[in-house]
Parts: structure tokens; C-alpha cells; sequence
């Protein structure tokens, strides 16, 4: 079952904060599209009450003006002599005469609305009957019949006429504190009135008069979207929704059954500070990824760089093996540190107790090979010799450490195998019938079949199984030619020819180093390699001087030097 | 203009309902009811040539439960008054209505004065061809104007102690204003007889040497209104009548 690599530890640390950081993006942006719309709505509110309150006290401001002003006006005593001279000759046949009264009251009605502009100044007589008529909208007011506001009250009124809703004051007309009838001055409610009220209080404004939409500044389509039950709404000054967008609404002032209401788009008004608001907060987003981002590859960096240095130098060991040198504490952090100590520690020990195991096994196949050379005493001494040989030429030959090692181990086990034979086929004196020859063959594969079990041992196999091979291909077991025999195995093969050839046998004395090197030279190509012949021989003086300090325990135990009978090919 | 034109029409200007205006009347109520002498114990009956009678009477104005007048935000202009008001009964004035036109009138004089930015008395009745002056009694300038269709006049403006005076020449109702107080108003009656009287303050009027015959007799009160009775005079005898104003059954 394949197992993919878990994700490095900046991925994990940066896509967990920008998760996070996007979540608490999420949840602002939430509340504050929630927040700016409440905030918007209570705004928008509180705008149309300080305009109601402010418009309230506009108007009840003008109301009065309008009263001191027809109060005023009330005073006209021309307007008040024609009148009730008007009146004296009411009854009388002499019509002519009470037009000339009522065209002098509409004169002087004429002449104050030049001044004030009114859209209605009228003069009624006490009960109310309207006479005379004059101002902008003078056409549209009923005359010789009774106007009559829509609630009894004193101030100010509103009167519903063919023509529409009007804000009507009035002040009697009166003689010697008799009155004789009243002025008028009335206020049309129309689209002009509403777009002065829509400019002073910033919000659209929309008249109504007994259920009916006298005025508005709303746009057309939405006004038709006030059905009776949308003015109910607004009369009981709840929100409403116009086309689709709501709006807050509330009463400038309301009379009876006339009302005057000021309406604002709570989602026009949204609009402006939620784009404001989703602006901060984009920026706040992007500054806050980009914080996030920063922090979370500063922090996964900050942990994971002192444990790659870690792994990396491990895994330098585990590489080299070279468990002496401990990994150095990176010093990023106590914790690292700490491991790194652990880890040296427990390699140490696992060092030691490495060490220790392999030595047992050296000892011990060591005591095993020396047990073997002891079987004949020609060939005591043999494997540490070849051993040590074999450890100069490849130390001449520049081999590193560890191949030396290797080489110094497998030249000492080298004839494990004969272990198999018996003494009679290997002391035997004269010369080998081919039988027995063929028994001789078997050591290298027996000594490596011998070894296979031992697992640290795989490195030194070739060494043990393959020292009898020749360049030429006559070797045994296997007939490898040139360089298909390692170059530890051929080292092996002419340091143990060398050594057979300069110690004695039973049928022959022992060879001088000279002569044996002879020897290796005239079969150096075909049954030796050349090259670790060409080693053995610049090797020569520094064995044939200083032995190596490997030799010195060989060197107590090897015998008197015998006259050599035959070549090294059987050693 | 023919002197039953004239009457015709003061009686068609006396006779607009009396309900319009009686309204605002701040009268107190005035009911003064009269022992009215008999005609039986009348000694001032002539049995001379020309044959004339005497009416006696009284009018009682009956004010209307008090209703104040309708005002705006801002009441009208009050002046405090230093004199007590005349009594209302002071502004009635009982005339015969159909009476003949006599030619030949003796021109009178008569004052209306300017005092507490009123006229005083309101009411003045004349017969034609009086004058009538308009002395000012107030500290402050006054004027006089009328837009009535016997006498359009403007008297412009005097100050105190001056005076205007206008004489009549048509018989009618005159009102007069001022244009610097528009609250003044006062009526002035131009009679083409002489048969007219203003009540006493109790209520009582005597009309002397009225021709024997079957006349209108009128009541009228410039706010209030008319109340016109038919009354018989004999020669050499008192008749007696009795008027209410405003017209309780109504």
C-alpha cells in the first residue's frame, strides 16, 4: 500500500492560518453587512426624525407666521369697509353697486397677493361663503360657496376642495369686535409643496388626504406601489417597501385625515457606507492574508528549518556511519536541541552496543580462523598474515576506510571454508589426486555459505567466495575473468599466493619475498591481477622494514621458514 | 330719486336677517319692559288740522347666549375704553318706514366723534341734507371714509382737536371707517322724514306728530338687525308698540 509523503509543515501551518484568518474574515464581514444595515436603518431614521422634528417646528413656526400674517392682513381697512358695505346693500335691487363692492374687495385682494405671493387669499362672509378670491391658485378655489376646513380647530387647517388638499389660516374680519366675515390664506398641498418639503428635509416626501396621494416625490413607478394598504402602514408609521427597496418613513405632520410623511430608501442609503465598510474590510482582508501568510512561513520555517538541519545531519550519519561524531545542537530552539542530544545519546548506544556485537562476532570467527591455521602448523599464522598483507597493498592502493576494513576482516576469514576438509587432503604431503583437488575447490564456497548468516558479514562474502579467481578465467569456483572478480577478492588471491609461496610446506621450504614477488610477477595477467601485483611490490619494502602493527601478534607465532615444495596454488 | 324708491330699498337693506350678525354681539342684555301708557290717558292728542298721532314704545335687545368672537392666533386690537360703552341700545334706531318724502327738511347738525379709537356714538341718524361733524377726541390722528353708495367720501386725515364734517344730501345708510384703525366703523341714517328716533337708554322712544295713517314701523340695529311691526295712528292718539331685538320667533 503506497503512502503519499505527509505535506511539509509550511503548507500545513500557512493553509491553517489562512483558513483561519479567511473564517475570521468571514464572520466580520458578516456582522458588519449586518451591523452598517442596522446602523443605516437607525441613521436613516433618526434623519427623517430630526427632519420631522425640525420640519415640525418649521411648520408650526410658518403656521403662526401665516397666522400673524393674515391677522395682519385682516387689518386691511379698505378690504374691511367694502366688505361690510357690501353686506349693508346685500338685500337692496342695486346689483351693480355690490359688484363695484366685490370688485373693490377683489382689487385690494389682488394688490396684498402681489406682495405676498399667497396661493390662495380669499374673503368669506361669517358663515363662510366665499366672496372674493385672489393669489397663484385663485382659479381653482370655490367661490360663492362655503369652504370649510375638514376638522373644526383653531390656527391651522386643512380643506379638501375639488382641486385638491390645502393648509388654510384664517383670521376674522371685524368691526368694533363684531366680525363680518374672515380672510383666507391657504396653501396648496401639491407636487411644488412637496418638493419644498423634499429639499428641506433631504428625503422624499409624499402628501396624502383621505387615502388618496395628493403628492409625491417619489418616482413615478413606485408611487403606484402605495396601494390603501401601504398608506394604512404608513399611517400607523410602520416601514414599507416600495418597489424593492424598503424604506423608513415618518409622519412631518399629520392632521386628521390629511398627513404629510417623509420616506428614505434604507437601501439607497446602505449603499454608500456598506461600500465604505466592505472597502476597510477588504483592505483588512488582504493586509491580514498577507500578515498571515508572512507569519504562518516565518513560524513553519522557525520549526521546520532546525529539523531539516536535524534530519539532515542524520540522515549525513546514517550515511557515513560515522556514529563518533556526534550532530551538533542546531541552537534554533531547547526543544531541537534536546532531541538532538536524545538522538546522540541513543546513537551512542547504539554504537557501542553495535561495536560490541560485531566484536563478538570478529573474536569469534577470528578464534575460528586462527583454530583452522592451527590444524597445520605450516599454515599458522597464515590468515592474520594474509590479513595484514592484504591491508598494505590496499592501503598502497588508496582504498578508503571502510574498504579496508572490510579488507582486513574478509583476508582474515578468507579460508574459513576449509574448515570442510579433511586434514588428510590438506596436510597431505605429495601431491593432490584430482578428487582430492576438487575437495580443495570447494573451500571458497563452503567458507561463504558458512558466513551467509552472519548479516554483517555481506560486505566481506566476495572476499571469502571469490579469492581463487583468476583474471584468465581459471580460477575457482565461479571462472570470473578480469574485472568481474572484486578488486578486494584479487588483492586477496595474490596476498595469499604471496604468503603460501613465502612459508614453508611439509614437501618444501619456504620462498624469499623476492623471489616469491618473482614468481607473482612472471604470473601477474593471467593468474594475477597486475595491478595488485604492481601494489604488492611497491608495498614491499615498508612489509619487508616495519611490519604493520596487524603482523606483530602474527609474527610471535609464525614458524621457522620451510623450504617451499610447489606454488602458493594450493595456500 | 323717488322718495318710495328710497324707502323701498333702506327697507330692503334693514331687512337682511338679523341672525348673521347678531352672533357677535357683546351686548349685555338690555330688556327694559315699559309700562306703556294708554291711549285712553294720552293728553297730547291735537285735534287740530293737521292731523297727527304719537307712538310710544319701547325696544328691548336680547343678546344671545354669549358666544365670543372667532379669532385667529392673534386676537384683534382692544382698546382699553376710559369711558363706560353706551349702551347698545344707544345704536338702534326706530324709524317709520314708509313715511312720506317730505320735501322741505330743516338741515340739523350732528356729531360723531373719534374717541377711543371708536365712533361715538356708533350710530347717527340724520335727516338729509344734515351735516354731520367728526370732531377727534384721541391723542393720535383719525380719519373718515366712506365706500357707501349715498355719500362716497374720504374726510383724509386730522389730528386732535380738529374736525371734519360731510353733509348728506341722499337718504340711505352711510358707513363710515377709518383708515388708520380699521376696527372703527360707525353707520350714519339719512332720513328723507323726520319721523325717527333713538331710544332712550331704558328702552323708550316717543315719536311725536306722525300724520295719522297705517304705517311700517321699524326697529333696526346696525349688527343685529330689524324688526319691523305695522302700526295704526290716529290722529290726536298715542300708540304704543313694543319691539325685541333680535326677532324671538324666529
Amino acid at each position: 500500500m503506497a503512502r503519499s509523503a505527509p505535506p511539509r509543515f509550511v503548507v500545513r501551518t500557512t493553509v491553517a492560518t489562512l483558513v483561519m484568518v479567511a473564517g475570521v474574515l468571514t464572520a466580520v464581514f458578516v456582522g458588519v453587512t449586518i451591523n452598517v444595515r442596522d446602523r443605516v436603518r437607525g441613521a436613516v431614521s433618526e434623519k427623517l426624525e430630526a427632519g420631522q422634528r425640525m420640519l415640525s417646528a418649521l411648520e408650526e413656526r410658518r403656521a403662526r407666521e401665516l397666522s400673524a400674517q393674515v391677522a395682519t392682513l385682516a387689518e386691511n381697512s379698505t378690504l374691511k369697509a367694502a366688505l361690510d358695505t357690501y353686506q349693508a346693500e346685500i338685500g337692496t335691487a342695486n346689483a351693480a353697486f355690490r359688484r363695484e363692492m366685490l370688485a373693490t374687495i377683489e382689487r385690494e385682494l389682488t394688490k396684498l397677493a402681489e406682495r405676498i405671493g399667497p396661493d390662495i387669499l380669499a374673503v368669506t362672509d361669517t358663515s363662510g361663503v366665499v366672496l372674493a378670491v385672489a393669489g397663484r391658485r385663485a382659479a381653482d378655489w370655490p367661490v360663492q360657496t362655503t369652504v370649510r376646513p375638514d376638522r373644526d380647530g383653531r390656527g391651522t387647517n386643512y380643506v379638501t376642495t375639488r382641486s385638491g388638499v390645502y393648509r388654510l389660516s384664517s383670521s376674522p374680519l371685524a368691526l368694533q369686535e363684531t366680525e363680518i366675515g374672515s380672510l383666507q390664506l391657504a396653501r396648496a398641498l401639491d407636487g411644488r409643496y412637496a418638493q419644498e418639503l423634499a429639499t428641506l428635509s433631504g428625503a422624499a416626501t409624499l402628501i396624502v388626504s383621505d387615502q388618496t396621494v395628493v403628492a409625491s416625490t417619489l418616482a413615478g413607478d413606485l408611487t403606484k406601489d402605495l396601494t390603501p394598504g401601504v398608506l394604512q402602514s404608513l399611517r400607523a408609521g410602520a416601514d414599507v417597501t416600495l418597489g424593492d427597496s424598503d424604506y423608513a418613513v415618518k409622519p412631518l405632520f399629520q392632521d386628521g385625515e390629511t398627513a404629510v410623511y417623509a420616506l428614505d430608501s434604507i437601501d439607497a442609503s446602505t449603499r454608500a457606507p456598506m461600500q465604505k465598510a466592505l472597502g476597510a474590510v477588504f483592505l483588512i482582508a488582504a493586509g491580514s492574508f498577507a500578515l498571515a501568510a508572512f507569519a504562518s512561513v516565518w513560524l513553519a520555517r522557525t520549526i521546520a528549518r532546525p529539523i531539516d538541519t536535524l534530519s539532515t545531519s542524520l540522515s549525513e550519519m546514517t550515511a557515513s556511519r560515522d556514529f563518533d561524531n556526534p550532530v551538533k545542537p542546531t541552537g534554533f530552539s531547547l526543544e531541537v536541541d534536546t532531541l538532538t542530544d536524545a538522538f546522540n545519546t541513543m546513537m551512542r548506544s547504539v554504537a557501542a552496543a553495535e561495536a560490541e556485537t560485531q566484536h563478538a562476532y570478529v573474536g569469534a570467527i577470528r578464534a575460528l580462523a586462527l583454530a583452522l591455521d592451527a590444524r597445520d602448523p605450516y599454515t599458522a599464522g597464515h590468515s592474520e598474515r594474509v590479513s595484514a598483507l592484504s591491508v598494505a597493498v590496499g592501503r598502497q592502493m588508496r582504498l578508503d576506510a571502510t574498504e579496508l576494513e572490510t579488507l582486513r576482516l574478509g583476508a582474515l576469514l578468507h579460508d574459513i571454508g576449509k574448515i570442510g576438509i579433511s586434514d588428510a587432503v590438506l596436510r597431505k604431503p605429495g601431491p593432490l589426486t584430482p578428487e582430492e583437488f576438487a575437495l580443495i575447490e570447494q573451500h571458497p564456497g563452503v567458507g561463504a555459505r558458512i558466513l551467509r548468516s552472519v548479516h554483517f558479514l555481506a560486505p566481506h562474502l566476495p572476499i571469502v567466495e571469490l579469492h581463487h579467481e583468476r583474471p584468465d578465467g581459471n580460477g575457482y569456483p565461479h571462472r570470473l575473468r578480469g574485472d568481474e572478480i572484486p578488486l578486494l577478492a584479487r588483492i586477496v588471491h595474490v596476498a595469499d599466493a604471496f604468503d603460501a609461496m613465502t612459508s614453508a610446506r611439509a614437501y618444501r621450504p619456504a620462498r624469499s619475498g623476492a623471489e616469491a614477488l618473482r614468481e607473482l610477477w612472471r604470473c601477474a595477467g593471467s593468474q594475477f591481477d597486475a595491478e595488485v601485483v604492481q601494489a604488492l611490490a611497491a608495498a614491499m619494502p615498508a612489509i619487508e622494514i616495519a611490519p604493520l602493527e596487524d603482523m606483530r601478534s602474527v609474527a610471535a607465532i609464525t614458524p621457522p621458514r620451510l623450504a617451499v615444495v610447489a606454488g602458493g596454488a594450493r595456500g | 330719486m323717488a322718495p318710495a324708491s328710497i324707502t323701498e330699498s333702506l327697507a330692503r337693506v334693514l331687512s337682511r336677517g338679523p341672525v348673521r350678525t347678531w352672533v357677535a354681539c357683546p351686548a349685555a342684555v338690555v330688556a327694559i319692559t315699559v309700562a306703556t301708557t294708554s291711549a285712553e290717558t294720552s293728553s297730547t292728542v291735537r285735534l287740530a288740522a293737521p292731523a297727527v298721532g304719537r307712538i310710544e314704545g319701547t325696544v328691548r335687545l336680547v343678546a344671545p347666549p354669549g358666544a365670543p368672537i372667532q379669532s385667529g392666533a392673534y386676537p384683534s386690537r382692544r382698546v382699553s375704553r376710559l369711558t363706560p360703552s353706551p349702551s347698545e341700545i344707544a345704536n338702534v334706531v326706530v324709524f317709520v318706514k314708509d313715511a312720506p318724502r317730505v320735501a322741505a327738511l330743516p338741515a340739523g347738525r350732528a356729531q360723531m366723534r373719534q374717541e377711543d379709537e371708536s365712533f361715538v356714538p356708533r350710530l347717527v341718524a340724520v335727516t338729509r341734507g344734515s351735516t354731520v361733524e367728526f370732531p377727534n377726541a384721541d391723542p393720535f390722528f383719525h380719519n373718515v371714509f366712506s365706500l357707501s353708495r349715498g355719500a362716497t367720501f374720504d374726510l383724509g386725515r386730522f389730528p386732535r382737536g380738529e374736525s371734519r364734517s360731510r353733509t348728506f344730501t341722499r337718504a340711505g345708510l352711510v358707513k363710515v371707517y377709518c383708515h388708520l384703525h380699521s376696527q372703527m366703523s360707525g353707520s350714519i341714517m339719512v332720513f328723507d322724514h323726520p319721523h325717527f328716533t333713538i331710544p332712550h337708554a331704558d328702552g323708550r322712544f316717543v315719536l311725536a306728530d306722525v300724520p295719522a295713517g297705517e304705517y311700517r314701523l321699524s326697529a333696526w340695529h346696525e349688527r343685529i338687525g330689524e324688526s319691523s311691526k305695522t302700526i295704526a295712528v290716529e290722529a290726536g292718539r298715542t300708540a304704543t308698540i313694543e319691539f325685541a331685538l333680535p326677532v324671538e320667533t324666529r
